[in-house]
């Protein structure tokens, strides 16, 4: 306790704990980290599609990771914060969680810089889960970690390519028989395409107003939210049917190609399910960086009591939106202009079958609180599409590298945390 | 920085390579009719010329299915069979190699045809190159069959372009069969070597037509998957 109250330092007339301070500092640079990295990969396929240019990509990123961190983001946020630790464990020592969580971040965010400058596969979400559960384990105690929480993340790990791989074949096979192999494609997109823009505002905006919106202090009955999610999806669905309605079918393209009228409607709805995805890229991804810090500050405010019930301050999260938003702006967009140019078999039609089958799967695991690797989840949509034979070439040894991300990401974490742990403990006193 | 980006997962489509070679080994045998109609003429300087041209898109094909296959691992996912794309890249690239080891066959000969079958041959190189025309045909349905997730309604087209290739490749057997009666009747009345090498180069002219109407049949094998 003498260690927290120690802590604190007088700057610019605030008394602020250093304990504070570092834990910002490192959240932003994982926020960083996630913003020039993560988000790349999430806005991607949008770019790839060519239904939306980097620039707009980085405009919907930047509003949509906010959106999604700060409606949906609570509870994976708690996960990091206090469901991978037995928190009761730290009654005693408060401090020790305060390294722990500050050696964590720490290591994630070296072994991020590490892996990528070898070119080695890794996964933010990963590198934090291992690094929280490497120093819990043995800096404070095998039986520190709540292993079954931490079991049911590795689960959902395997999981979730699995289930976006499985929506994305569906939704493209549904896509092929409506509206791609009929006699009219064009009126066919125009007919149906209303129906997957709701599809898309009323899968988010349910899991949300289920799961997520709790945390701002909005909690709503079954039927209500249904309703509301409704209405969400018909919104959606009025807005782009609106948006569509000038497209016009054009011979002269589509002598060489038959089906570039269609796919220019598909790249409409393409916009919307890249702003789903930045939702849900922000509703996963960001507790990453910011619930190591949220769980410092818990400590720090309540003046070393564990598990006094602290809510979420909203300033929290703005760290990691912003962090996310300065990764975006300082490094974020060439990612998304090398991967949007290494992608483009993507056509709109496969980028919104894969990247909404994507969305539906994180925005269901932030609901749940479960902490997924957003790109492994997307590479699972993709190769979806590619077994409804929708896509040229894909090459499987992705695959290998997300089984490589498993096996590396986890220990490498985990043992940098265990070191950092130690030194921050030999600094500022056991 | 970051190498662990999505695009990793996305190879290069090896279907509008497989197309600019099946477009170049058509160039190539089209090519013929321009060499054969010279040769017939006895004009060996313009025949020469055009067989250089042959040549420079025969191995314009070369170079083509050696890239195709350079960027094309085995750990590549396709909606296709990896083995049929290799063989159906292979069938193409034989119309080339033909073409030009038949325009090579006649320059060396100096072969002209007897007047008898003259006319008749330059025929067969016109139904040779039409079947391989409409073999390209069927292969640039690709875009469209990989489009539809190769639906049966984009197969049903090119099930129709395939039975053109049949009906064409039927036309130039039928035509060789036609100059082979014709040789026969003639042969007591020509040099021997000569009628062995009229007889061989009417073989290969038709296995161009063969090759083209193979490219539609292993297409079709492709697609089935």
């Amino acid at each position: 306790m003498e260690i927290i109250a120690s802590s604190y330092f007088g700057i610019f007339g605030f008394e602020i704990s250093i304990f504070i301070m570092l834990a910002i500092a490192f959240g932003l640079f994982m926020a960083w980290g996630v913003g020039a990295n993560d988000v790349a990969n999430a806005m991607g396929t949008s770019v790839g599609s060519g239904a939306i240019n980097i620039k707009q990509a980085i405009i919907i990123a930047v509003i949509f990771e906010f959106a999604g961190a700060i409606l949906a983001g609570g509870e994976v946020t708690a996960t990091i914060r206090k469901g991978i630790l037995d928190a009761t464990l730290f009654v005693d020592d408060p401090h020790l969680l305060i390294y722990g969580m500050l050696a964590s971040l720490l290591a994630a965010g070296f072994w991020l810089m590490i892996a990528s400058s070898l070119g080695w596969p890794v996964s933010t979400t990963h590198s934090i889960v291992g690094a929280i559960v490497g120093f819990g384990a043995v800096g404070v105690g095998v039986d520190a970690v709540a292993w079954g929480k931490v079991g049911t993340i590795a689960l959902s790990w395997v999981i979730s390519p699995i289930l976006a791989g499985t929506i994305a074949f569906m939704l493209f096979r549904s896509l092929q028989n409506l509206i791609i192999d009929t006699e009219n494609p064009f009126d066919n997109a125009k007919k149906y395409v209303p129906f997957y823009m709701f599809l898309v505002g009323f899968v988010i905006s349910l899991v949300t107003i289920f799961k997520g919106l709790k945390h701002v202090g909005l909690d709503f009955d079954t039927s209500t939210s249904y309703l509301l999610a409704l209405g969400f999806g018909a919104i959606v669905a009025i807005v782009g049917t609106w948006w569509i309605r000038g497209i016009r079918l054009d011979p002269a393209e589509n002598k060489d190609f038959h089906f570039t009228s269609m796919e220019r409607v598909f790249s409409v709805l393409m916009v919307i399910t890249a702003a789903a995805m930045a939702f849900a890229h922000g509703s996963n991804d960001v507790a990453n960086a910011i619930g190591p810090l949220a769980a410092v500050y818990g400590v720090i405010e309540s003046g070393g009591m564990i598990g006094a019930k602290s809510i979420l301050p909203v300033w929290v999260l703005l760290v990691g939106g912003f962090g996310i938003v300065l990764g975006l702006v300082t490094y974020g967009h060439k990612v998304i202009a090398t991967i949007g140019t290494g992608i483009t078999q993507l056509t709109p039609s496969r980028g919104f079958a894969a990247t909404l089958a994507a969305a539906a799967t994180v925005v269901i695991a932030s609901g749940t609180g479960l902490p997924v690797s957003t790109t492994q989840v997307l590479v699972g949509a993709v190769l979806g599409v590619g077994l409804a034979r929708g896509l040229a070439a894909l090459d499987t040894r992705v695959i290998n590298k997300i089984f490589l991300s498993w096996i590396v990401t986890l220990p490498a974490g985990a043992f940098m945390s265990i070191l950092f742990f130690f030194a921050l403990k030999g600094m500022f006193g056991a | 920085m970051v190498r662990n980006d999505i695009s990793g997962l996305f190879g290069k489509s090896p279907i509008n390579p497989l197309q600019q070679h099946m477009k170049q080994a058509h160039l190539c045998l089209k090519e013929f009719t321009v060499f054969a109609k010279a040769a017939s003429e006895g004009d060996w300087e313009k025949a020469e010329a055009s067989r250089a041209l042959i040549i420079k898109k025969e191995n314009k094909a070369d170079e083509l299915k050696k890239k195709l296959r350079m960027n094309l691992p085995s750990t590549f996912m396709m909606p296709f069979s990896r083995r049929d794309l290799l063989d159906l890249l292979l069938i193409q690239d034989s119309i080339a190699n033909i073409t030009k080891d038949l325009a090579g066959l006649m320059t060396t000969r100096k072969m002209i045809f007897p007047t008898e079958i003259a006319s008749d041959f330059l025929e067969l190189a016109n139904v040779c190159v039409n079947t391989s025309d409409t073999a390209l045909e069927a292969i640039n349905e690709l875009d469209e069959l990989l489009e539809t997730a190769f639906s049966s309604r984009e197969r049903k087209k090119v099930d129709v372009i395939v039975s053109k290739i049949n009906a064409l490749e039927h036309e130039s057997d039928k035509t060789q069969h036609q100059i082979r009666t014709k040789l026969f009747a003639l042969e007591t009345t020509l040099p021997p070597v000569d009628v062995m090498f009229y007889y061989r180069a009417i073989e290969w002219m038709g296995e161009t037509a063969d090759a083209a109407q193979k490219v539609g049949s292993r297409l079709e094998v492709m697609l089935a998957k």
